[in-house]
Formats: C-alpha cells, sequence, structure tokens
C-alpha cells in the first residue's frame, strides 16, 4: 500500500511494518478517549476493591490474631480457601453464582459488583496477612507495658499495637495493591469495560494494532503503579517513627 | 448488730494498720514442668523497699510479674493493701493501675513522644482531659529530669533517658507499689547512674519498692531488707548490712560475694 522503496537493499520487509505500525498508533491516538475510559474503570475497580480488602482484611487479620479459638479459626480457613483459588475462578463465582442482588449498596453494574466482590475479598486474604505479620512483629513487651498501666487487652491493642503494626503494613500494602491493580484486568472475563477489555475491543477493529494498543495499555498500568507506589512511599516516610529506620 | 458490725469494722481496720502494703503468701508456681516457686512467702511493709536477689532462673522477674498479674501463680494469694488481688474475680486492670512496672527491656512505646508515653494511660485509663494530662505528664517527665526530651520519641534517646520516661509513665498512675525488674541491666554502666538516682530519690520520697537488681550499691543503701531467692524457695531475708556482713546461710553468702566481688 505504501510506495515501495526504490533502494536496492531488501528493506521491502521493514519498510511496509514501520509505516503500518505508524497508522496503527494513529489508531490508538485516535480511540484514546475510549482506553482512558477503561482505565478509568480499572483505577475505580482497583480502589474500590482495595477499600474492602482493607475494610474486611485489617480487622480479620486482628482476630485470626486475638480472637477466641472459634473466630480465629473460621477466619484462618476462610483466608485459607481464598487464598488458594484461582483470581478467575473467584471471579466467575461472583458473577455466575453470587446472588448480586444482595448488594444493594452498589450503584453500579453487575459485572463491576461482581468484580469488586472478588478482588476485594481476595485482596482481603493477602491484607489480613500482611496486619497479621505485622502485629506479631511488635514486640510482646509492647503489650504488656500497655497492660501494666491498667490498659485492657483490648485497649492495649488498640492503643499501642495497631498504631505500630499499621505503619509496617505499609510496604506489604505496597505489593498488594500493585497486585490489585493489575489483577483487575481479569474482570475483562466476565465483561466488564476496564482498561484490557477496552484495548481488546479496539483490536477487534484493527486487529494490525494488536502490539501497539497492548503496549499503550501496559503503559498506562504502569503509571498507575508508579504512582500509587510513589504515593506510598511518602505515606512511608510521612509516617515513619522519628529515629527508627 | 450495730454493735457487732463496729467490732468488724473495728477488727477490719486494725487489720488494715497492721497489713503490710504486699503480702505473698505461700505462692507457687511451674512452667510446665519446671517448678518456679516452692511456697514463696514475703510481706514488704508501706514506704519499705524490698530488693530481690539470687541466681539467675531463680524466679525473681517471674514473682514481680506475679504481683501485677502479668503472670498467673498457680497456688497460694497475694493481697495488696489487704485486698486479695489473685482471685479470679479481682480487677486486674484496677491493680495493675496501684501497680507501677518499670522493665529490663523499657518497653516505652516505640510509636509516642515521651510525653504521649505518659500521657496515654492518664487519658485512656485514669480519664484524664488533654492539657491536664499533659500538664501532669510533663511534671512527671521533670522529676526525672526530662524535661528538654518531651517530644522526643523513644528511638531518639539514650537508654538510661528511655528508662525513666518509663519511670515517669508508671509513676504518673499513681501507683501504691513500684516493681522494678532489672531497671539497669539493659544500660551501659555510665547511664545507669542517672536511672538509680531517680530510683534512690523515690526511696527518699517514701515510695513501697519491689526491686530485682544486680546493683548491689543500690541495693545496700536502699533496701529497707534484701531477699535471697533460689530454687523456687526464700532461702534468705534480712537488712543489707546483715545479709552482707554475716548471712545465716553458707549459701547466701557464696551468692553475694559472688556478685559483690
Amino acid at each position: 500500500m505504501i510506495a515501495a522503496s526504490s533502494t536496492a537493499l531488501p528493506l521491502e520487509t521493514v519498510e511496509p511494518i514501520a509505516a503500518v505500525a505508524a497508522e496503527d498508533w494513529l489508531f490508538v491516538l485516535d480511540n484514546y478517549e475510549y482506553l482512558l475510559a477503561g482505565a478509568v474503570i480499572t483505577v475505580a475497580l482497583t480502589a474500590t476493591s482495595i477499600v474492602l480488602g482493607l475494610l474486611l482484611g485489617f480487622p480479620a487479620g486482628a482476630i485470626e490474631l486475638y480472637g477466641g479459638r472459634f473466630s480465629s479459626g473460621v477466619v484462618r480457613k476462610a483466608g485459607v480457601a481464598i487464598r488458594g483459588t484461582p483470581i478467575l475462578v473467584i471471579m466467575v463465582f461472583t458473577f455466575f453464582v453470587f446472588p448480586l442482588e444482595w448488594l444493594y449498596v452498589l450503584p453500579a453494574s453487575e459485572p463491576f459488583q461482581a468484580a469488586v466482590l472478588a478482588l476485594g475479598v481476595r485482596s482481603a486474604a493477602y491484607q489480613s496477612q500482611i496486619f497479621r505479620g505485622a502485629l506479631r512483629s511488635i514486640d510482646p513487651g509492647q503489650l504488656e507495658a500497655a497492660q501494666s498501666i491498667g490498659m485492657s487487652k483490648r485497649e492495649a491493642i488498640g492503643y499501642v499495637l495497631v498504631p505500630q503494626a499499621l505503619r509496617r503494613s505499609v510496604p506489604g500494602f505496597q505489593n498488594e495493591f500493585t497486585i490489585v491493580l493489575k489483577d483487575t484486568s481479569i474482570a475483562f472475563a466476565i465483561g466488564l469495560g476496564e482498561l484490557l477489555r477496552h484495548s481488546h475491543d479496539l483490536m477487534t477493529q484493527q486487529t494490525t494494532a494488536a502490539l501497539e494498543l497492548f503496549v499503550f495499555a501496559s503503559l498506562i498500568y504502569f503509571l498507575l503503579t508508579i504512582s500509587t507506589n510513589r504515593t506510598l512511599d511518602y505515606v512511608n516516610d510521612r509516617y515513619a517513627i522519628p529515629g527508627e529506620g | 448488730m450495730t454493735a457487732q458490725r463496729t467490732d468488724e469494722r473495728d477488727n477490719e481496720r486494725r487489720r488494715a494498720e497492721h497489713e503490710p502494703l504486699l503480702r505473698i503468701e505461700n505462692v507457687w508456681k511451674s512452667f510446665g514442668t519446671e517448678q518456679v516457686f516452692r511456697g514463696i512467702d514475703l510481706e514488704v511493709d508501706r514506704g519499705d523497699v524490698e530488693v530481690l536477689v539470687g541466681p539467675s532462673g531463680s524466679g525473681k522477674s517471674t514473682l514481680l510479674r506475679c504481683v501485677n498479674r502479668l503472670t498467673e501463680i498457680d497456688e497460694g494469694a497475694i493481697y495488696l493493701d489487704g485486698e486479695r488481688v489473685t482471685d479470679a474475680d479481682a480487677n486486674v486492670n484496677e491493680l495493675r493501675q496501684q501497680v507501677g512496672m518499670v522493665f529490663q527491656d523499657i518497653n516505652l512505646f516505640a510509636h509516642l513522644t515521651a510525653r504521649e508515653n505518659v500521657t496515654l494511660g492518664l487519658r485512656r485509663v485514669r480519664g484524664f482531659g488533654k492539657s491536664e494530662a499533659r500538664d501532669r505528664a510533663d511534671r512527671e517527665l521533670a522529676n526525672v529530669g526530662l524535661s528538654d526530651q518531651v517530644d522526643s520519641y523513644p528511638a531518639q534517646l539514650s537508654g538510661g533517658q528511655k528508662q525513666r520516661v518509663g519511670i515517669a509513665r508508671a509513676l504518673a498512675m499513681d501507683p501504691k507499689l513500684m516493681l522494678f525488674d532489672e531497671p539497669t541491666s539493659a544500660l551501659d554502666p555510665e547511664l545507669s547512674n542517672s536511672v538509680l538516682e531517680v530510683m534512690e530519690r523515690l526511696v527518699e520520697a517514701g515510695m513501697t519498692m519491689l526491686v530485682v537488681t544486680h546493683e548491689m550499691r543500690f541495693a545496700r543503701s536502699a533496701a529497707d531488707s534484701i531477699t535471697f531467692l533460689e530454687g523456687g524457695q526464700v532461702v534468705e531475708r534480712g537488712p543489707p548490712e546483715r545479709l552482707f556482713e554475716r548471712p545465716e546461710r553458707e549459701r547466701t553468702r557464696e551468692f553475694l560475694e559472688s556478685i559483690y566481688g
């Protein structure tokens, strides 16, 4: 389609590809709004899932560590089951099996709800372990010192252990955030119009642009991970205990 | 009826007057197969300083921990101010407010400043208001010579400074009894002195203290009585002069010589 080069060198195979690539990049740029709309869904899905995971996961971690035999047993077993199940299986379950109409609270599409539920609950299972590990890493002397001034165990945990454990959870949480962000792409499978799905939609219109579309999508994922990581680095420094590491 | 009740109250008062502040009665304790205490008896009067000495593993620290129930006893009883505090239904948190504890590994709340370490208990346990707690904390910290460090975090303080914050934190709760569990063992010798000075001032102020320490100079000058523990029992107890100069038991002499040099 492009005029062949007059040189004798065997560039015919190179030049057309470069030209086609330029065309495909233009295709990407022409459709950037559609791709960014997908990115917005990706961000919304990440944020909602992380918050759900935090709200469920941190208390679960504390219950697993300090709860009674029954409650900690239930939480621990549920965690093992969820961590042992592939995210795609969880998501297919929440989409096709779980009665989503029970969740009146979310003013969002069914695929979105199913994806949040799957990613959030799965993240909770991991976040509980991050928080439990952080709580366990705190010197038991801290608990005893708090109890020795007359605090109940519950107060001691709340005022002394949790604030320190939260700080120590940031690095682990940083990893978890990145994982959830990237795993939002699994929602592709249940038809949610997130970034990967939108890239795929465009690819079906212009199959030659597959590479360009997915490079562009990767770039957006990369920018999102980098910026959240930097933000959490800042949070980590900002709330570090003065004089400590 | 009325007469009888008055009698009872009189008896109670008389008992209270003769009652030592701390009474440890036939306490037994084991960790698994290891018997830590085989019937410990000990009484500490108000304003007295009792120093516990003994070889490592003799249960000195465990005994302190039993007094504020960080460790539970198996048998026997402990009374604080006439009240049996080792009962299952005794209020542990209330007991611990009345008994200050200073730890060997200090255990300052790592995420709080020196001042906040002291105000936390005042606010959350004693219900002080913000400014009231702050004033009290600053006073306690001034008393241990740390007025200029109120805003420092534990990691920014030296060992001796940290331990003095630990003492201020305990004293802010207005305890009747202070437990010191080797308060200077984790410190460099030159840092120990600042802590010992604070303890000596507490002794002068009339605080009742139960102290586990290897600082024999402190024991000699400050203790009203020294208890030598070994094998889960009180081997010998007496005023420091007698214990150091004329111990009744050969084992006591050996032990004191070994640590005093």
